[in-house]
């Protein structure tokens, strides 16, 4: 049988005789193609490229004579046809005999591993925070970490020589003048300095406080800020804004309370301690403080040169790892910097 | 500031259990951040007289005695006390009894312990006869407490104590003073607001201060040299006082508050200062050299001996008390040693003085030396109070230390009180506050912390509908100046929780710029997290030198010229400065985890990186601070499994990754040119001859002993580059089949594949839509220097392709790389 393609290529074109068609026609017919390697060598033996029967057979139609050709030509091109559609009658019979219940494929074997990645606590609670605040109209703004003096205290009504700049222990890189930002606050300066009110901005940030490390303090941290300046905002603006905050990050049965407190860049301050039910503790839980807000200070205003006549503020900062600790149940703000792959590994992305 | 239950509730009869106090003060400014309850009710403890007493058989130190309580039948209770006697009359606790006991390592810790009938060391003991730490009295556990001979016997202990004005039991507040409230670091401040909230009188001690002159003025002159910082200093003279210990109730009132009691003098200073909030001192009148008192600056350092036998230096400036020849305190921070009350002191001068805080805070935190008198006089006392105080002081020396008033007092007061006043609009304080309270209310409020508020003629102020004030501040609040201020505190005093919130707040009309940054920053950091790279936040601060090992020119925040930020004032020299690069904080992490067992990890930081240097980046002059992203993975990158083996990370993994979010940002073509440095295998990035970054290996033997492989892109860069393309535009897709080529080229191994490829797509024109790379050959027939590098070429177009349209294509490419490095077809 291998012998035909040579017998063809060396008989004259005119000479090639029907029956060595049928020949064929009978072989291809009757090869088994039960398996992969079998359909491979089939495939190969009539329509590879270079060796293959029928490649072979079409590359002599110009040589045929005119009047035969064209019978030469139909009669490979049903051989070509047929080739195919046994090819593919025999992949799909391989492929249905893959079907469940027939193959010997364990399929309890384990799939191949894609390395699992994670996104960091603190990305997932500061986009969180970011993410509320931008659908209710809020823009994102960023500053620097290395501040000057004026945008993180004096602008921001800290005056000099008071106790109000101990409320902040500040790493100081030239004295007097320039330091690590101890909060976010600056940037409302930066924001207010390049715009005109109407200002809604979020602030997200790392802040710097010169404060012996331990499970509850760290040398830094992250803060959320935010800012909104306009014509007749007040304080009951504020508490609409954060009760609507808090109830999108504990749920909407959140109990929150304001009491006073002191920044020196807003007035009135307040601080914002929310509910967490814990029935282990006499009363059944207790008041954790979440965030510090208040009025924007005139002073600050003027300091940016906007009439505090005209507009009012609020202004409002939260530490993003008391909110991931309360979130997540994480006792120790070490555990945030340490990136042991056990920690990181339980928060996904 | 500790606060104590019972003291406040000399001053305002609130009648507020322990819990509604505490939650008053919280609610209105004065943050509860402890509570603590001192002593136990001592129902149990009765007073009983020792009859007898008898060395205990086994034990030497122990006593047996016969106690009477009244009754029929004496107990015996075993003591250990070195002090006990017979006749004695001491506080017994009986069987049953609960007492808080203190803890003997950790006398802070009381443990509740409930007394058995015992036996010690074979003998019965039916109860325990107390020492003052075990009634919760002070921290003394010298010997049992022995009381006066007419204390009667069988009576209950708590109620002779009550009779002599001390109480059983009392709770500890904790207070958190915000700088703006020196008015309530005291007693009498506290007691000030939580009369105005439950609307009942606030009821001051009855002080009858004298005029100025008088007999003091002949025993004492007071000289102010230094005005500008002492506007007030009023001295008072007490004489023939026997300095002894103070009577418990005064004592109890002290160990409340934290304060050890010392002797009855100082004790009252201390009392007076923790009653109304003005710092007194007492000096020994006979140490005062010529009688006489100067308040002065000084002009050059000195040193001074401080009252606790401590050596210090003062700076120039500093403002001091001296008398006629010498220093004797550190006004407003602590007195001197040569004139300090002593058990010898019969006359004593107290001054009670108005500083300048700023003043008193340079000198504290000169000497880092913060007293209960500085932290007052920084925040700012009373400018009206120092002749009040000063006479309360006196009053109770004479009263509690046997001492005689001498007439009159010393009042040197350059500097008058003005009265403050400022206008107060009730429109603006509804445009801050957000709710209207009504007039009578506002008035009442203010009036109860007391603020004046004088209605003014509506006619002066067009167009306000409510009333407007002219409120006449009190001189204690200093932090009050402005209508804003007032504003706060009629919202204070009203509730913050009693402000509605809006049903609905508007919101300005105006559209936020998208943050396109922060939206391709989450995108990377969310195909990092899902392509296996988990996200770090390492500490921003690293040793200096650690820091300059990692300022290389090569990094992204490097260049040449920089330095490292350091910082003045560091927690510790391992934060020292800040990082230049995120590599350092990565190989930690790493360091951490390779530790702890983990044999292979991949990180990913994004954060800001600091260098002092000017560029055209500076925000703050003189230094950079440019937000990076750090990859960075070391050991085992594909784990073995049945479907295949193990094998490390190398600097293509990172690569690859690196070269996704390029391909993610749609930028395309950006080369890595081979660059050195301290790190092999090192790269620079560049896109359209802008820098991108680095990628490199380390090998930090101290960090892994193995290859970390990481990239640090400049992503203020990358993320402009992305920005700059804007939105994408669709392409036509082709309609036409595309034709592949595969070419191998042989070529000299110096020749960078990268170099080649560039080269190739240059060449192929149009017509070329992607070639690749797909297989390195090295060996074989080929000579030491040459190597073989196979391409996968793609063709296409919007039409369909001729052969010879491909065959021309080719031939440039064959001979552009012919000519640039030599390269032929493989044959």
């Amino acid at each position: 049988m291998w012998s035909i393609p040579e017998r063809l290529a060396a008989t004259p074109p005119h000479k090639i005789m029907s029956e060595d068609l049928a020949t064929l026609r009978q072989e291809i017919e009757d090869t088994p193609l039960g398996t992969e390697e079998a359909i491979d060598g089939f495939r190969i033996r009539f329509l590879s490229r270079k060796q293959g029967v029928i490649t072979a057979l079409m590359k002599r139609i110009p040589d045929i004579a005119p009047e035969n050709r064209k019978t030469y030509g139909q009669d490979v091109n049903a051989l070509k046809q047929r080739v195919e559609a046994r090819l593919e009658e025999a992949q799909q019979a391989l492929s249905s005999s893959n079907a469940p219940g027939t193959d010997q494929t364990d399929i309890t074997l384990p799939g191949r591993v894609v390395p699992e990645g994670s996104l960091h606590p603190l990305t997932q609670t500061m986009d969180l925070i970011v993410h509320a605040f931008s659908s209710y109209g809020f823009q994102i703004a960023e500053g620097t970490e290395i501040e000057d003096d004026w945008h993180n205290f004096t602008a921001l009504n800290f005056p000099e020589d008071h106790p109000a700049r101990d409320m902040q222990d500040t790493f100081f890189i030239e004295e007097g003048k320039t330091l690590l930002r101890t909060h976010t606050s600056p940037v409302q300066i930066r924001v207010m300095k390049s715009q005109p009110p109407p200002v809604r901005v979020i602030v997200p940030g790392r802040v710097y406080r010169n404060e012996a490390i331990s499970y509850k303090s760290y040398c830094l941290f992250h803060q959320v800020e935010g800012l909104y300046v306009d014509q007749g905002v007040s304080m009951a603006d504020l508490k609409h804004i954060l009760h609507a905050f808090a109830r999108t990050l504990f749920g909407h049965d959140v109990r929150m309370r304001f009491r006073p407190s002191f920044f020196p860049f807003t007035e009135p301050s307040a601080e914002v301690d929310i509910w967490w039910p814990d029935p282990d503790l006499p009363g059944g839980g207790r008041w954790l403080e979440i965030l510090g807000c208040g009025m924007v200070d005139p002073n600050v205003l003027e300091a940016v040169d906007v009439d505090p006549e005209v507009y009012t503020g609020y202004a409002f900062g939260m530490g993003v790892e008391r909110i991931a600790m309360l979130r997540y149940g994480i006792d120790d703000i070490r555990t945030l910097y340490e990136n042991d792959v056990r920690f990181l590994k339980q928060f996904k992305s | 500031m500790i606060i104590s239950a019972n003291w406040l509730s000399a001053y305002v009869h609130h009648g507020l259990g322990i819990d509604a106090l505490e939650n008053l003060l919280t609610m209105c400014g004065l943050e509860v951040d402890g509570l603590e309850q001192i002593g136990s009710d001592l129902d149990g403890v009765v007073i009983g007289q020792i009859e007898h007493t008898a060395p205990h058989p086994n034990a030497d130190r122990l006593t047996c005695c016969t106690v009477s309580l009244g009754t029929g039948n004496p107990l015996q209770i075993v003591c250990g006390a070195p002090n006990v006697a017979k006749g004695q009359r001491v506080p017994v606790a009986t069987v049953g009894t609960t007492l808080l006991l203190p803890d003997r390592n950790d006398p802070a810790r009381k443990t509740p312990v409930t007394l058995k009938k015992v036996k010690l060391r074979g003998e019965f003991s039916e109860g325990m006869i107390c020492a003052e730490d075990e009634l919760g009295l002070s921290d003394n556990h010298d010997g049992i407490m022995v009381l006066p001979g007419d204390a009667p016997v069988g009576e209950s202990f708590a109620r002779w104590l009550a009779e002599q004005r001390v109480s059983v039991h009392d709770h500890a507040i904790d207070v958190a003073i915000t700088p703006n409230r020196p008015d309530a670091i005291s007693h009498i401040g506290v007691a000030r607001d939580v009369a105005a909230l439950v609307a009942s009188p606030l009821r001051l001690p009855e002080v009858a201060v004298p005029e100025p002159g008088g007999a003091a003025a002949d025993r004492i002159s007071i000289d102010i040299e230094a005005p500008e910082l002492c506007h007030r200093y009023v001295g008072m003279v007490v004489t023939g006082v026997r300095i002894g210990e103070s009577p418990a109730w005064l004592k109890q009132r002290l160990t409340a508050v934290g304060l050890r009691p010392r002797n009855n003098v100082v004790d009252i200073t201390n009392f007076v200062m923790h009653e109304c909030g003005q710092p007194l001192h007492a000096f020994d009148l006979a140490m005062v050299e010529g009688r006489r008192i100067r308040v002065r600056a000084t002009r050059t350092e000195q040193a001074f001996v401080t009252l606790d036998d401590k050596e210090r230096r003062l700076p120039e400036g500093t403002l001091m008390i001296c008398d006629g020849a010498r220093e004797v305190a550190i006004a407003g921070v602590m007195g001197g040693q040569n004139s300090e009350v002593t058990d010898e002191t019969t006359d004593v001068l107290i001054e009670s003085a108005w500083f300048e805080p700023s003043s008193i805070r340079r000198t504290a935190k000169a000497l880092s030396l913060q007293t209960d008198a500085s932290y007052r006089f920084e925040r700012g006392v009373d400018p009206t109070g120092q002749a009040w105080a000063a006479a309360r002081a006196a009053q109770l020396m004479c009263e509690l230390a046997g001492g005689t008033l001498v007439d009159g007092m010393v009042d040197a007061h350059p500097t008058p009180y003005e009265p403050r006043s400022v206008h107060v609009r009730g429109e603006r304080a509804r445009a801050i506050i957000g709710v209207d309270i009504p007039v009578e209310r506002v008035e009442g409020l203010l009036a109860a912390i007391g603020c004046t508020p004088v209605r003014l003629e509506k006619d002066g102020f067009p167009g306000q509908d409510t009333p407007v004030w002219d409120v006449t501040l009190p001189p204690y609040r200093p932090d009050m100046e402005r209508e804003i201020d007032v504003i706060e505190e009629i919202a204070r005093l009203h509730g913050y929780d009693n402000i509605p919130e809006p049903e609905r707040s508007s919101i300005p009309n105006f559209t936020p710029d998208p943050d396109l940054e922060r939206g391709l920053k989450a995108r990377v950091r969310s195909q990092l997290a899902s392509r296996g790279f988990r996200e770090i936040y390492t500490n921003s601060m690293l040793p200096v030198e650690k820091a300059q090992a990692f300022l290389d020119p090569a990094l992204p925040a490097g260049q040449l010229g920089e330095r490292v930020v350091e910082t003045l004032n560091p927690i510790t020299t391992e934060m020292a400065a800040l990082r230049p690069s995120l590599l350092p904080g990565a190989l930690d992490a790493i360091r951490f985890n390779r530790n702890h067992g983990r044999r292979g990890v991949r990180f990913f930081e994004l954060g800001r990186v600091h260098v002092r240097k000017q560029s055209d980046r500076s925000v703050i002059d003189g230094f950079t601070e440019i937000e990076t992203l750090l990859l960075a993975a070391s050991g085992v990158w594909k784990k073995q499994g049945w479907t295949g083996s193990e094998r490390d990370v190398d600097i293509f993994d990172i690569k690859g990754h690196v070269e996704a979010i390029f391909a993610s940002l749609r930028l395309v073509g950006v080369r890595f040119l081979p660059a050195d440095g301290p790190f092999p295998q090192l790269a620079r990035m560049e896109w359209d001859n802008t820098y991108m970054g680095i990628i490199g290996c380390t090998y930090a033997s101290d960090v892994t002993g193995q290859a970390v492989c990481f990239a640090e892109l400049d992503w203020d860069a990358v993320s402009a580059a992305a920005l700059s393309l804007g939105t994408v535009r669709f392409e036509r897709i082709s309609r036409y089949p595309r034709v592949d080529r595969d070419l191998a080229l042989v070529v000299n191994k110096q020749v960078p594949v990268g170099t080649l490829l560039a080269d190739i797509v240059e060449a192929g024109g149009d017509l070329l839509m992607d070639a690749s790379v797909f297989d390195v050959f090295e060996g074989g027939q080929l000579s030491e220097k040459e190597r073989s590098v196979a391409f996968s070429l793609t063709f296409g177009a919007h039409r369909t392709l001729r052969d010879n349209d491909v065959d021309t294509a080719v031939t440039r490419i064959l001979e552009a790389v012919a000519t640039k490095h030599g390269a032929q077809l493989r044959a």
